[in-house]
């Protein structure tokens, strides 16, 4: 009610001590910028830029990114049993997989099986929440740790079976 | 009108307004966001906002997809705090089914809502900040954010629309780091709003720009339903984390920061304090985690909640979520309803900026703490 | 003392218009006595009087000329002073201030990124330092877009206003001693400020000519923001120009080499108006208002794109450096510093006819001020990336109830201050100053004079803002609190007399 001050924030006032004190914090922040030294994302550090495609980030073990279908390494035949449970449960219907039955020989019996055929994964609409990865029962859908996905044209992010199986090139950055 | 009117110019000159079209792409409408200002001058006399730019019918989707597909959708309501949608879904299907969540899972839950809740203020505090002209707050912000984030994204798998929580509790336990990563953060955390706060909460010019600014009084604030840290600004007390307790927030300590007078500045004051009280919260959580599972034991793999229908409320950092959900006993739900906070919050915009400049709309759209992806559905 | 100034808070009950007149009645009075005590007062100051201090030589400044080298070549002397040398410094100065304007860009961005905990450009060149030359290409690459509906032949055309008033300028600014300076005329400063003043058109021009409601405000509020604060730092430049005795930019410079003293020491409180109007006049933060990104975009040139809108940034820029180097030249002595002679001398001898030293001379010279508006200019771009933007109300409250008032009171004190310390003989009381033929000597015991006289202005400014500022002066939460609830009541009614609502 009253504005009865002390003679201290009057001048405080005048000298602009408010604006002052935020004006250090911002020097200091430019003064240790000059000489300390920098690695990349320290966030105790006054420089916290990362310069990415020259320092690699750390893609965590469980990051979701570029699809991946894996193949028995003993093999070399693809895991997947084209059950189209990866199909059913993406919430946005990125994926098509379709099968043929083929006969094959098991000792005397002849037996069906279904084979994969193609496998078409359209990664422009996938909002890699993992529940594909997630239901896939024989562990052969992943979504790798790639994150390096964009491409020329919106047909080029539409991946084929062999893409999904080979992986994309990454470009990567030199210098 | 025409222009060969007798006193064509008079009539000109006795409309003093003039209509000012600010969005959808404006830098400070926080997305895609219109607003029709009516101006005086710089003085707003009206106020019109154009909401729809983003709608995508998550309800209606909702009902073709079963349950757990409907999780990453939660994701994109709230995009900044994906973690707070994810939980208030969950949870409303786990109350359906009527499952149990592991201790730990439920811990766990808190440290993530609770580090989601840091982040989307930071991301509020930054944009807030840079409509006010501070640029370099909105730097200093995504830094801490983005470790944040980066916790979240050892943990679950992604950084932003995270799909972190399945019904029952987790896919995957806490990777090993994870408490050294958290403890790492909120150590260094408190000495870095401190930062923030000697830049602006003694500043005379955010003063200036803040103190008096939409003001909003606690009747007007609940008449228009709000809530959230808005509400809290203008002296109520209320959050659900303690009006309708949920997952384990009751055996935590903390306190629910209300301001006086509900303006601008007191809202921002609220959100402060309210990151301090989150650092509380992960702190008594981390002390405390027990051990254990973190999926429930008996979710089947077919979700199927017995017909019915439930009603459940979160506090989001942006307010109060609630999810109405109407099982008719199939796999996928009849009827999916969100009350979204950011929605309702920005009906009180025009009560907030009539009679403030044009300046201060930017500002208030700031202080409202809006996200589009909510707004819209 | 606590006591006075709660007292004073509960007395002013009066019109803001009392409280304006009050002081000027005050210093009225005071002026009378002055004039009807003179002689006494001079009676008792000639006899308390010390001797003033011998005035020192004269200062050492280079005789020897480039025009010699020139005119050995076979040109005429009137030809090579007034058409050769000039075009030559002019041609060089145009190369060097459209580079330090593109690395100026280069180091605002290195500036916030590193207050911003960024690296700022790091990729074209090492450093990032060719980022200057990626820019301008690209925006040379750009498409000159003219929007549809604007005024053709007045928006392509604004652009040129602003950086010719800009670049203008340049040959009067200070940059070094003797041929260190493209020009020195005697109405100097005033024809800086006069010139500076046309870049405005350009602004109001681009903002009314694009056809753009928010091109239209950023120009409505620039040309406010610029007008008003023209008031403040014409004025503030006042205090200082009665030491200086001159409008040349050149003799300001020589009036504080000579006395020894940067007019900063005796003129804080104007330095402190000149250094906040410039960051108004040059729509600096926290004065960004016309080109407020978060409320009108990018304001009046927003339309702009491609190279048209790189010469308004180019003129943004050059203004920085143009009321930066005023600064330095009138309260930061220029092109001079403490030393800088003997410095010279050990190079080059003390011949000052000699043409070595005058290139010594004229380069360190040159060196001084370049750094000395380069720290400045520092301190500019340090403030815009630390503080929030005023609204625009805001804005013109600092204009004239706080920047305009103080700066009276300062001329008007400093003036008093100045008649008291002359030397009787010359018409003054005390004799402190002496005015010699070299121009104005203030000694030891002048300075000291000035430092209270700047005491007491401090103290009577600080009243007098307080008077003027009931408002606006409060750090108090809630009075601010009330005080925005009265403007937003005030601002509705003024919209509902008016039928906008
Ligand atoms: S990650 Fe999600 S959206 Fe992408 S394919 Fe798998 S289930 Fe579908
Ligand atoms: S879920 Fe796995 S096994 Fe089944 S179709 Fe998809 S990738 Fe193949």
């Amino acid at each position: 009610m009253s504005e009865r001050r002390s003679i201290g924030s009057i001048l405080r006032r005048l000298f602009l001590v408010d604006l002052i004190k935020g004006l250090a914090v911002t020097l200091r922040y430019s003064a240790r910028a000059l000489v300390e030294p920098r690695d990349g994302a320290n966030p105790l550090q006054s420089i916290y830029t990362a310069q990415y495609p020259k320092e690699r980030p750390n893609i965590p073990e469980r990051w979701r990114g570029a699809p991946k279908l894996n193949n028995d390494p003993r093999t070399g035949e693809s895991l997947c049993t084209a059950c189209n449970v990866c199909a059913l449960v993406c919430p946005v219907d990125v994926i098509q997989v379709s099968h043929a039955s083929r006969e094959f020989r098991d000792g005397e019996k002849v037996k069906k099986k279904k084979v994969l055929t193609t496998f078409v994964f359209d990664t422009s609409r996938c909002m890699f929440c993992g529940l594909c990865q997630d239901n896939c029962p024989t562990l052969c859908l992943e979504l790798t740790q790639e994150f390096e996905l964009a491409v020329d044209s919106r047909a080029g992010l539409v991946w084929d079976r062999e893409m999904l199986e080979k992986g994309i090139n990454v470009v990567t950055y030199k210098k | 009108m025409s222009s060969d009117a007798p006193n064509a110019s008079e009539h000109v000159f006795e409309h003093t307004e003039m209509l000012l079209n600010m969005g959808p792409q404006h830098p400070s409408t926080h997305g895609v966001l219109r607003v029709l200002l009516k101006l005086d001058g710089e003085t707003v006399v009206d106020l019109d906002c154009d909401i729809g730019y983003l709608h995508r019918g998550v309800e209606k989707i909702c009902e073709h997809d079963t349950y757990p597909m409907i999780t990453p959708y939660f994701d994109r309501l709230d995009y900044v705090a994906a973690i707070n949608g994810d939980l208030v879904y969950v949870e409303a299907v786990e109350r359906l089914m009527g499952v149990e969540v592991p201790r730990k899972a439920q811990y766990l839950r808190v440290i993530l809502a609770e580090l989601q809740r840091i982040t989307s203020h930071l991301l509020w505090l930054a944009t807030h900040a840079l409509d006010i002209g501070a640029a370099t707050i909105f730097l200093y912000t995504f830094r801490e954010r983005e470790e944040i984030l980066k916790i979240i994204e050892n943990f679950i798998g992604a950084r932003l629309t995270t799909h972190a929580f399945r019904i029952g509790g987790f896919e995957w336990d806490a990777n090993p780091e994870f408490e050294r990563d958290v403890r790492a953060f909120l150590d260094m955390f408190p000495g870095r709003i401190d930062e923030y706060e000697t830049i602006l909460s003694e500043n005379r010019i955010w003063l200036a720009r803040t103190v008096g600014i939409g003001v909003l009084s606690a009747e007007n604030a609940i008449d228009i339903g709000l809530t959230g840290p808005v509400l809290r600004a203008s002296g109520v007390k209320y959050d659900v984390r303690r009006a309708a307790p949920y997952s384990t927030y009751p055996e935590f300590d903390f306190e629910i920061p209300i301001g006086e007078t509900g303006d601008t500045y007191d809202r921002y004051l609220v959100r402060m304090q309210e990151m301090r009280q989150s650092i509380r919260i992960v702190q008594q959580a981390l002390d405390g985690l027990p051990e254990g599972d973190v999926m429930a034991a008996r979710v089947p793999r077919v979700i199927k909640p017995p017909a019915g229908e439930v009603f459940h409320t979160n506090e989001s950092p942006k307010g109060e979520i609630g999810v109405y959900l109407v099982s008719d006993g199939t796999n996928t739900p009849y009827r999916l309803r969100v009350r979204p906070p950011c929605f309702v919050n920005l009906q009180a915009l025009k009560q907030l900026a009539i009679g403030h400049l044009m300046a201060d709309v930017v500002a208030l759209i700031g202080t409202v703490d809006i996200v589009l992806g909510e707004v819209d559905r | 003392m606590n006591r006075a100034w709660g007292n004073f808070a509960q007395r002013r009950k009066g019109a803001t218009v009392s409280s304006i007149v009050r002081p000027g009645l005050v210093s009225f009075a005071v002026s009378l006595f002055l004039c009807v005590f003179d002689a006494p007062l001079r009676e008792v100051a000639a006899q308390t009087q010390t001797q003033a201090p011998p005035p020192p030589p004269s200062p050492v400044v280079p005789t020897w000329s480039p025009v010699e080298l020139i005119e050995s070549l076979g040109v005429s002397h009137g030809f090579a002073e007034y058409v050769v040398l000039p075009a030559i410094q002019f041609a060089v100065l145009l190369a060097a201030i459209l580079t330090a304007v593109a690395y100026l860009v280069y180091l605002e961005r290195k500036v916030a990124a590193f207050i911003q905990a960024r690296l700022g450009p790091m990729r074209v060149g090492p450093v990032g330092l060719l980022q200057p030359l990626a820019d301008g290409l690209k925006l040379l690459a750009k498409e000159d877009l003219v929007p549809q509906g604007a005024d053709r032949l007045v928006f392509l055309f604004a652009p040129v206003i602003a950086i010719t008033a800009a670049l203008g300028l340049l040959v009067l600014v200070p940059f070094g001693a003797a041929w260190g300076t493209v020009t020195d005329i005697n109405i100097g400063l005033l024809f800086l400020l006069a010139v500076a003043s046309v870049g405005v058109f350009g602004i109001v021009l681009a903002g009314w000519a694009s056809n753009s409601k928010y091109a239209l405000m950023g120009a409505m509020r620039s040309s406010a923001q610029l007008v008003s604060y023209e008031v403040a730092v014409g004025m503030a430049l006042i205090g200082p120009l009665l030491f200086a005795r001159s409008l040349s930019m050149q003799e300001i410079v020589e009036a504080q080499r000579f006395t020894g003293l940067w007019f900063v020491v005796l003129q804080p409180l104007a330095f402190a108006i000149y250094f906040i109007g410039s960051l108004a006049e040059t729509n600096r933060a926290p004065f960004d208002l016309p080109e407020a990104e978060s409320e009108l975009v990018a304001g009046f040139h927003v339309e702009y794109s491609g190279f048209r809108w790189a010469i308004f940034f180019m003129a943004e820029y050059t203004n920085i450096i143009i009321t930066s180097a005023i600064a330095v030249t009138v309260f930061l002595g220029g092109w001079s510093f403490p030393g800088l002679e003997t410095a010279v001398s050990w190079i080059a001898g003390t011949d000052p006819s000699t043409p070595l030293y005058s290139v010594v001379f004229t380069l360190a010279t040159l060196g001084v001020f370049t750094v000395k508006v380069a720290l400045l200019i520092y301190v500019v771009m340090w403030i815009r990336w630390t503080l929030p933007r005023y609204r625009y109300d805001q804005l013109m409250d600092l204009g004239w109830k706080w920047l305009i008032p103080v700066s009276l009171a300062n001329i008007l004190i400093t003036a008093l201050a100045f008649l008291l310390a002359m030397r009787p003989d010359q018409g003054g009381v005390f004799g402190l100053l002496e005015v010699t033929k070299n121009g104005l000597w203030i000694g030891w015991t002048g300075t000291a004079w000035f430092i209270a006289v700047n005491i007491a202005t401090f103290t009577v400014a600080a009243w007098l803002l307080k008077k003027l500022n009931r408002t606006s002066w409060t750090t108090d939460i809630d009075a601010l609190r009330r005080a925005e609830a009265q403007k937003r009541a005030g601002r509705l009614a003024t919209a509902t007399e008016r039928g906008a609502r």
